[in-house]
């Protein structure tokens, strides 16, 4: 890190310490997290970009916390300045789960803001592309939400069909086999 | 349910055309669709279309343990799945606070530059078939071959290795294995010359490749380009040296970049960062030996192995460019969330959709494969 960099960092660090809005946690070296209020920021990431050099957006990731009835969404900005990572976390409330897009900041966005309009149903007001792109054919609820079980859909659409072919049951005349049924091998249903 | 900026799209005039490239070409990486607007033989707009390779990782993890996880990441991406299970394994180690031993750490980084040389010689190939050049496909897929060959005596599968876990690397090398690494290192370097001949020289290529789908640094940078991509358009940046991880601070190696930004300038720089790789595995060869110590911090029972709450962002140099693992724990036996950022995310979809349009038909699947778009990262 260069002279001009360091004393970005450090201009970056008093100034976020400043902003009320922001919550900042040094993680370890080159991961920095900042908590923002959701109307702040846009605001936020445009400061970061336009005047601390965050130009490369690395990731949207939205978790669903439904126990809370909020998603968060985390945005990972990188600097090829001062070589740092910044997640900035918001969350939202679950119902409507409509937020604001930012690619008039950062034209990835409108890949992952499409992804999480698909996976979990939450709604970016003047993202470009928004139509659908994994799940063309999927019309029920946005599967990476938490209370879209897997495993009760396809409980409930799908017949289980056991799988006993002729070879199979001359080798369990024999002795052997598969030792642990399906059933029992499936962690998921595992009592304890 | 449909978006609610959703506008069907209008039947287009009549000198236009379209075709569909894929979901099953020869000229697509892996089951994608390209949908081509045309005019004569100019693209005018082309669309990306993902799907035929979901299969839904990140909510199968959600509902599996930790340990189990290991064995499902590789698949996210056939050419090249160590960086996913190196990267999904440091995220673990981060939130847990494991210390991985340094021997496991070089073990890591003889995988994953092994891993970097298999991919960039299966691209060649790909990118070779494009242009009209098969034999270079079946060299590359051979020369491939003796590494997978390496990667079956070190961990008994040929592609999904499944020898990362969260803590280390399962075994230590077997006898004998590191002076068959230099071995073939040692082949493959004698190979590139034949390959400058057959290949990288070959004035098919340059008058193919050259001036086709360039990218330039402004315009890389907003798309969100990373990897040999983004390199090829003269920023020298990778994640192995910039946002360093395992002991990459620790080996000397240079970041080979070009400054043209099209298709040849992408190829060249992943034949740079082949010789750099080799380079790396030699490194490692001679400094393995030295370094003692287990393969495998001790974890706790892996099948009740209940993760502290917490989360990690951590970002490889896959050979495709930045992937990134963004992992969610709640304190349980299972991962709460998990996001697989990959760097074909960019790259299959609005790069190449930026980079196709005004293109001829011709040089499209030449830009997908010098790309390195990986469809299945797509998908996931």
């Amino acid at each position: 890190m260069n002279q001009g960099s360091r004393e970005l960092q450090v201009w970056l660090d008093d100034l976020l310490a400043e902003i009320e809005q922001v919550e900042m946690r040094r993680k370890r070296e080159r991961r920095m997290r900042l908590d923002v209020d959701a109307d702040a920021l846009p605001t936020l990431l445009e400061l970061l970009k336009g005047k601390a050099s965050y130009v490369h957006l690395s990731a949207i990731t939205c978790v669903d916390w439904i126990a809370e009835g909020e998603f968060e969404l985390i945005y990972h900005v990188w600097s090829y300045e001062t070589q740092s990572l910044i997640s900035a976390h918001t969350r939202i409330p679950r119902e409507p789960g409509r937020y604001l897009s930012v690619y008039d900041l950062y034209k990835p966005a409108a890949f992952f803001e499409r992804d999480i309009y698909e996976m979990f149903g939450v709604y970016f007001e003047g993202s470009p592309f928004m139509e659908k792109f994994i799940l063309t054919e999927w019309d029920g609820p946005p599967p990476m939400r938490k209370d879209f079980d897997s495993e009760a859909y396809i409980n409930q659409f799908f017949n289980w069909q056991e799988y006993r072919p002729d070879w199979l049951k001359e080798l369990e005349a024999q002795g052997g086999g598969i030792a642990i049924p399906p059933d029992e091998q499936r962690y998921s249903r595992r009592e304890d | 349910m449909r978006p609610e900026n959703y506008q069907a799209r209008s039947h287009p005039p009549s000198h236009e055309y379209e075709l569909f490239i894929g979901p099953n070409h020869p000229g697509i990486e892996g089951n994608y669709a390209f949908k081509l607007r045309l005019h004569g033989d100019r693209v005018i707009e082309g669309k990306a279309d993902a799907g035929y390779l979901h299969r839904g990782f990140e909510k199968l993890m959600e509902g599996r343990l930790w340990i189990q996880n290991i064995a499902l990441v590789p698949r996210i991406c056939v050419p090249d799945p160590v960086p996913m299970e190196v990267s999904y394994s440091l995220a673990v180690e981060e939130l847990c606070g494991l210390e991985v031993p340094e021997r496991a750490q070089w073990l890591r980084v003889l995988q994953l530059e092994l891993s970097r040389i298999a991919a960039h010689l299966f691209t060649f190939g790909g990118h070779a078939s494009t242009t009209g050049m098969y034999t270079n496909m079946f060299w590359g897929v051979a020369d491939r071959d003796r590494i997978l060959d390496l990667f079956e005596e070190l961990s008994g599968g040929r592609v999904y290795h499944i020898f990362n876990i969260p803590g280390g690397v399962r075994r230590d090398v077997p006898p004998g294995f590191l002076g068959r690494v230099a071995a073939t290192m040692d082949y493959l370097e004698s190979r590139l010359p034949d390959y400058d001949n057959l290949f990288f020289r070959n004035q098919v290529l340059v008058d193919r490749a050259k001036g086709v789908g360039v990218l330039d640094q402004e315009t890389a940078l907003e798309l969100g380009v990373t990897g040999p991509n983004l390199r090829a358009t003269g920023l020298a940046f990778d994640v192995r040296r910039d946002d360093p991880y395992l002991v990459y601070d620790q080996l000397e190696f240079d970041i080979p970049t070009e400054s043209a930004g099209d298709a040849y300038a992408r190829t060249l720089v992943r034949r740079a960062e082949l010789v750099q790789s080799i380079r790396i595995v030699r490194q490692v060869i001679e400094r393995l030996p030295e370094i003692p110590g287990p393969v495998r911090a001790p974890i706790p029972n892996p099948l009740a192995w209940k993760v502290p709450a917490g989360e990690a962002y951590t970002r490889v140099e896959s050979s495709k460019g930045e992937l990134a693992w963004y992992v969610v724990s709640d304190g349980g036996e299972k991962p709460y969330r998990v996001h697989v950022r990959g760097a074909s995310m960019m790259h299959a979809v609005q790069v190449l959709e930026h980079l196709a349009r005004g293109a001829r038909i011709e040089d499209v699947a030449q830009i997908m494969f010098t790309l390195d778009a990986c469809p299945p990262e797509v998908d996931r």
